[in-house]
């Protein structure tokens, strides 16, 4: 190579790198993004107290149900999205959707497939093993959005992620797009609890990682030109936290909480003051975790409502309890199930545009359970009441 | 664009996997006639459809992102077969093994949760991995090393999103490539102690 070659080369390179500096340059012009706060001065429920609970899925079969989410639409229709097959893991597992019409009797429809084994592979266009953990969810602009685990090879640590967008309330759906997150073959990011919409438009969703370590981390997601640009931080290191809920405080704060995978048996807590840029090293807190999935969402007057199983060991009962100081200290507030023996695991709770609360969980493996719930009943339950 | 990328490797594997058979029956350099007709069966080959997928998307199904550096050194080995010329001198051949290596070393044990901090976070935009990747690219074109051209290949490829993800990372460096640079580099070591060894 002469020198003037040489001079070109060195031109071009950092012409190459100019586009990828421009484009950080760029980012700068814009605010830096907070958590929507979708409910500026949060009102609370003066409805009367009420709980009903009814089953999604209806037909065990001599299949398992697990991992539900639920969320609703601007039309008041709510989603809810599970996986289901044989057994956890097995080859027939399927991804399942259900809709509920209010004010319909009958209440849920019949679930239908959303997407199976051989969907998947299709639409991502290679091999797929089996699915797994879906998470659904409605963005600002009333699109549904579907996160979903699929395994080409091994078990859970095989797991990647995939995404599917719906603009018209489920009814078609985007082609699958596989979401590059981990620079070793892609594998070990899972998904589980509520996205966090930004007040940019793009989303939080919290995801965790398990492979060597098991650790908490947040997905943004984010739409440019069309297309979703994601890009992944982490919320902690480490091999003692996953699946973390995060429970936006205010713009800028919030509080995450974590299933612990470590020997010791307590929820894990971490709080961010930046909109999860960082985050503070997370605490075990008061409350006991047999390595099983917890859930929290805000409620008014800032207080925060975490849905687990209550004990040391097994998933033998599902409790909820209020904290007031951001998730420093809780109070119990009820037990939503309790059965020797049984399992009633993996909690999700959303609170609609008419502050009901709903939650849904797997119930015995067999079905998906939702409850639906006001602040009325959780004030009662508070006093020591009952319905 | 990603999608129709994604048959670049599976193809230069398979012709490369074709070109090392061949060359059991007849010597290098193979000449391009022969390479050419090895070139279309290795590309029929990928395309062959198994319960629905052409082979090469298998292949895809356990790595999607084939980092350049890798694609460059399968195509370097295939261009030698056919001409008995090499793109990558020695020079070059090493720099990669040396650069697959380290990035590798660096990447994967903090990606995977050795630490708190996690590399792979600084591919998804201009971060201090583009600056060193920018000065390393220039160094090499300094010292005319041609590792150089395949750097500016990665990042062209990154501009372009050529592969499935957005991460600089990926198109640097992938675990297969690491592995490969691995036993590259502990054969030449091996080979040179045994030189310096037996006098």
């Amino acid at each position: 190579m002469g020198r003037r070659t040489v001079g070109i080369a060195v031109l071009a390179t950092l012409l190459l790198y100019a586009v990828p500096l421009w484009r950080w340059c760029c980012s700068f012009k814009q605010e830096p993004a907070g958590f929507y706060m979708n409910r500026s001065s949060p009102q609370p429920d003066r409805g009367l107290p009420r709980m009903t609970g009814e089953f999604i899925s209806r037909d065990p079969g001599a299949g398992t149900v697990h991992v539900a989410s639920i969320c609703e639409m601007a039309d008041g229709r709510l989603v809810a999205c599970w996986y289901g097959g044989t057994r956890e893991g097995a080859r027939d597992t399927a991804i399942y959707i259900a809709v509920h019409n209010p004010g319909m009797p009958g209440s849920w429809n019949a679930p239908r497939v959303l997407v199976s084994r051989d969907s998947a592979s299709r639409e991502l266009r290679r091999y797929v093993k089996k699915l797994g953990n879906p998470l659904v969810f409605a963005d600002s602009r009333d699109r549904l959005w579907l996160i979903y685990v699929t395994i080409a090879v091994g078990g859970w640590s095989g797991s990647s992620l995939n995404l599917k967008v719906s603009n018209d309330g489920g009814r078609t759906w985007t082609r699958s797009e596989r979401l590059t997150l981990s620079p070793f073959l892609n594998v070990s990011e899972l998904v589980r609890n509520n996205p966090v919409q930004m007040s940019d438009g793009s989303l939080a969703v919290p995801i965790y990682h398990e492979f060597l370590g098991k650790f908490p981390e947040i997905l943004w997601v984010r739409e440019e030109s069309g297309r979703f640009k994601v890009r992944k931080t982490r919320i902690a290191g480490g091999s003692s936290f996953i699946q973390p809920s995060i429970v936006a405080c205010d713009s800028s704060r919030a509080g995450a909480f974590f299933r612990s995978c470590s020997d010791t048996k307590a929820i894990g807590r971490a709080t961010t003051r930046d909109a999860g840029t960082t985050w503070s090293e997370p605490h075990h807190l008061d409350l006991p975790n047999p390595d099983s999935a917890v859930n929290a969402i805000s409620l008014s007057g800032g207080r925060i409502l975490l849905a687990f199983n209550d004990g040391l060991r097994g998933r033998e009962n599902l409790q909820l309890s209020l904290s007031s100081d951001r998730g420093i200290t809780w109070q119990r507030v009820a037990r939503i199930e309790e059965d020797e023996g049984a399992e009633f695991s993996y909690p999700y709770m959303m609170q609609d545009s008419r502050r009901q609360i709903h939650l849904v969980y797997t119930w015995n493996r067999k079905y998906i359970k939702h409850v639906v719930f006001n602040e009325g009943w959780i004030n009662l339950k508070l006093q020591g009441g009952s319905e | 664009m990603s999608f129709a990328f994604s048959f670049l490797f599976p193809w230069l594997f398979a012709l490369l996997v074709i070109q090392w058979v061949t060359v059991k029956v007849k010597k290098p350099p193979l000449g391009w006639r022969l390479t050419a007709i090895l070139a279309i069966i290795s590309g029929i080959f990928i395309l062959v459809p198994v319960r629905g997928l052409p082979l090469a998307r298998w292949l895809i199904g356990i790595n999607a992102n084939f980092s350049l550096p890798l694609v460059a050194c399968v195509f370097n080995k295939a261009w030698e077969h056919a001409s008995g010329s090499r793109l990558l001198d020695r020079q070059a051949s090493m720099a990669s093994w040396i650069f697959g290596l380290s990035s590798g070393l660096v990447l994967y044990p903090m990606a995977l949760g050795l630490g708190d901090f996690d590399p792979y976070v600084s591919g998804w935009g201009f971060s201090w991995l583009f600056a060193s990747m920018a000065i390393l690219t220039v160094v090499l074109l300094v010292i005319k090393n041609r590792f150089a051209a395949v750097l500016m290949a990665c990042i062209l490829g990154y501009d372009l999103n050529l592969l499935e993800s957005h991460n600089l990372w990926d198109y640097l460096v992938d675990p297969f490539f690491m592995l490969f640079s691995l036993a590259a580099l502990s054969t030449w070591l091996t080979r040179r102690m045994r030189k310096t060894l037996s006098g």
